[in-house]
């Protein structure tokens, strides 16, 4: 009974609380932008023409009453805003329409390649903000020494490198020169890797993970540098050092906590991408992911699924930069709540 | 005369024209090594881009399936000083594809195309997001909400997979593979051009949003509000007083989105989607990526050429960014 009242009580004090209101705006903030990305991925279509005619290429024979029957079957002979209202109605309830290539549910084709992708890029990101972190604090600490020369320009190459071309080499260097590792594939098609299905996965994982975590570590690294810098730098942390706290608590409790926040928007970005996948990692690795197979889509003109996986994307980075936002606020409580 | 000597000598230094802020600039930027080594190999890269065509071993060679078998030389030649077989070890020094063509020739003719692509697409870019970041900046209210809006939705936006859709919807458009440009009857390709063009449209918000974030510091600064209360009009105010303010970070931000640009145009190249017509690093690495277990020098020196260019741009884009925002420094 009192626990009951409990859980009323603070129910209550979230509704009416800052965070509750703040969330609230922020979520109405999206619907624009949201509404904004569908109208010009429905337009994309149409800049395309009709669908149609590109199956009629792809099939020369093909009558005019197929064509019609076609037409019908996917909405296309009614006008262009009433086909956009359908759209957009199916894509709230999670229907994605049919792909053009084949008639499949969208939806069911993204579900089966969407955990591929999420698996790669979980590991990738975690991997790449469990080490960049301590490497960028260490090297703002001892600017201009070796070590921080050497990881800055490092780190500068990372950016200057196609993410493909660094995974080309990867697969040249160990599957085909010393035959270490898979080439392609998530998983051991002929025959297993190690002989073991969980350690035949890891050989696979290992150097899709190794390219995405090269170049998201490249960025990080630059960006925790730069503001730890100009953090070691501020008054107050000299104020830290001044009385008499040790150097590691400076730095990790103090510092820290002020040079996270572009980290976080980068982390809050990459999440948001998580669906998307590297497009250009899974393309090289043939790695059977949602990038490769929008890569594959958008060449195929496949709309359905270009525009149902464009749709996830959006709103995958929406809610992750809401959740930047409000992780904001407990980070830094200067932020105020509008 | 201690004081006279003083004063002769401070009448001489004033008789010389004060550093202007650029030299000053210059010489720090030349104190910096890495930017000076970036600015070499940016030369270097220009170099090779305008006259390449007269060093180059072999002339420059038309799309994969367009390629006559005359034209075809040896197929799958690795390095020449790699190869114990060839005596010429300069014959190929990158070594040949499986269509019979020099990979070093290609990497030499698509240095044009690099260059063409980094500046179209960083002047389409700039031009753009100085538009937008100065009319939001400057005249701030509901034009400044909603120009944010819309550049967040570009900010949001998965923009490789959009450029894919898009490049692959125009470029089915071509016809000619070339358009001349009528008065001064220069050839350009056409199918890049698209891709460039493309590019350059999806790119401005983060840039636009960085000159807004500029106008609105300057726009609060006395200077102009004294140009205001001398009546200027707000035309001069954002020509003649904010925008040579803002030179010195453009001039930085376009070297970083040049050598963006490059990767950007080599990894839509790479992808499939780009112009089979014109031979740029991208689209060697994707002719020749399906044999790489054999060709795997046509696959690793235009990948070096494209890491080299990149590197350069980016690297002179630092040091600029140190020489002419010196407050920046970390």
């Amino acid at each position: 009974m009192s626990s009951g009242r409990s859980i009323t009580r603070s129910f209550s004090s979230l509704l009416g609380s800052a965070m509750f209101r703040y969330i609230v705006r922020r979520l109405l903030y999206m619907i624009p932008v949201f509404l904004g990305i569908s109208i010009i991925s429905f337009f994309v279509m149409y800049a395309a023409g009709d669908p149609l005619s590109i199956i009629r290429i792809g099939k020369p024979d093909i009558t005019q009453e197929t064509i019609e029957s076609l037409k019908i079957y996917y909405g296309l002979d009614k006008p262009v805003p009433i086909q956009y209202l359908n759209w957009l109605t199916n894509l709230l309830q999670g229907n994605f329409g049919k792909s053009l290539r084949g008639g499949r549910p969208v939806n069911l084709l993204i579900g089966s390649w969407a955990w591929e992708t999420v698996k790669l890029q979980l590991i990738s990101i975690l991997l790449a903000f469990a080490i960049s972190i301590p490497i960028g604090i260490n090297s703002a600490k001892k600017q201009y020494s070796k070590q921080d020369v050497a990881v800055t320009s490092i780190s500068l190459f990372g950016v200057s490198m196609p993410t493909f071309w660094l995974g080309i080499i990867l697969i040249i260097i160990f599957s085909y020169q010393l035959g270490l590792l898979p080439s392609a594939g998530s998983r051991g098609a002929p025959y297993l890797w190690w002989d073991n299905p969980i350690l035949d996965q890891i050989a696979h994982l290992i150097m899709p993970v190794a390219v995405l975590v090269y170049v998201m570590l490249a960025q990080n690294i630059r960006l925790i540098r730069a503001n730890m810098l100009e953090i070691l730098r501020s008054d107050y942390v000299l104020a830290a050092r001044a009385s008499g706290l040790s150097e590691r608590k400076v730095i990790y409790k103090y510092a820290l906590r002020n040079a996270i926040g572009p980290v976080i928007t980068y982390l809050g970005i990459s999440l948001g991408m998580i669906i998307a996948g590297a497009p250009m990692t899974e393309y090289v690795f043939s790695w059977p992911g949602l990038g490769r197979r929008y890569v594959t889509a958008a060449m195929e003109l496949d709309f359905p699924v270009v525009m149902g996986i464009t749709m996830i994307i959006t709103m995958m980075t929406l809610i992750a930069n809401l959740m930047i936002d409000i992780a904001y606020v407990y980070i830094d409580p200067r932020i105020r709540l509008r | 005369m201690a004081s006279n000597k003083k004063g002769e000598k401070i009448k001489e230094k004033s008789k010389r024209r004060p550093a202007s802020q650029w030299a000053v600039a210059w010489r720090r930027f030349k104190r910096n090594k890495a930017g000076v080594f970036g600015l070499i190999i940016v030369m270097a890269v220009f170099f090779v881009g305008i006259f390449g065509s007269f060093f180059a071993p072999y002339p420059a060679r038309p799309n994969k399936d367009a390629i006559k078998p005359f034209y075809k030389g040896d197929v799958r030649k690795p390095p020449s000083w790699l190869d114990p077989e060839e005596p010429n070890n300069f014959k190929y020094l990158f070594g040949t594809t499986p269509i019979g063509t020099d990979v070093f020739s290609d990497v030499i003719h698509g240095t044009k195309y690099t260059i063409y692509v980094g500046l179209l697409v960083t002047a389409i870019t700039m031009a753009l997001s100085i538009v937008v970041g100065a009319i939001a900046g400057f005249y701030g209210r509901w034009v400044d909400n909603l120009l944010m809006r819309i550049s967040e939705v570009f900010l949001v936006f998965p923009a490789l997979l959009f450029i894919l859709v898009f490049v692959r919807i125009f470029t089915l458009t071509v016809g000619d593979p070339f358009l001349t440009i009528p008065i001064i009857n220069i050839q350009i390709p056409a199918g890049l051009t698209i891709v460039v063009v493309i590019l350059g449209l999806f790119n401005w918000a983060s840039n636009a949003r960085m000159i807004r974030g500029e106008f609105l510091r300057i726009r609060e600064l006395e200077f102009i509000e004294a140009e205001r209360a001398l009546g200027a009009s707000n035309t001069r105010i954002i020509f003649r007083h904010i925008l040579p303010n803002l030179l010195s970070s453009i001039i930085v931000v376009s070297s970083l989105t040049i050598a963006y640009a490059i990767l950007l145009e080599a990894a839509v190249s790479f992808l499939g989607f780009g112009d089979v017509n014109t031979i740029t690093w991208g689209q060697i690495l994707q002719e020749n990526f399906s044999e790489m277990r054999i060709v795997w020098w046509a696959e690793i020196f235009p990948g070096l050429a494209i890491l080299l260019t990149v590197f350069g741009f980016n690297l002179l884009g630092d040091g600029l960014s140190d020489a002419l925002n010196p407050r920046l420094r970390d």
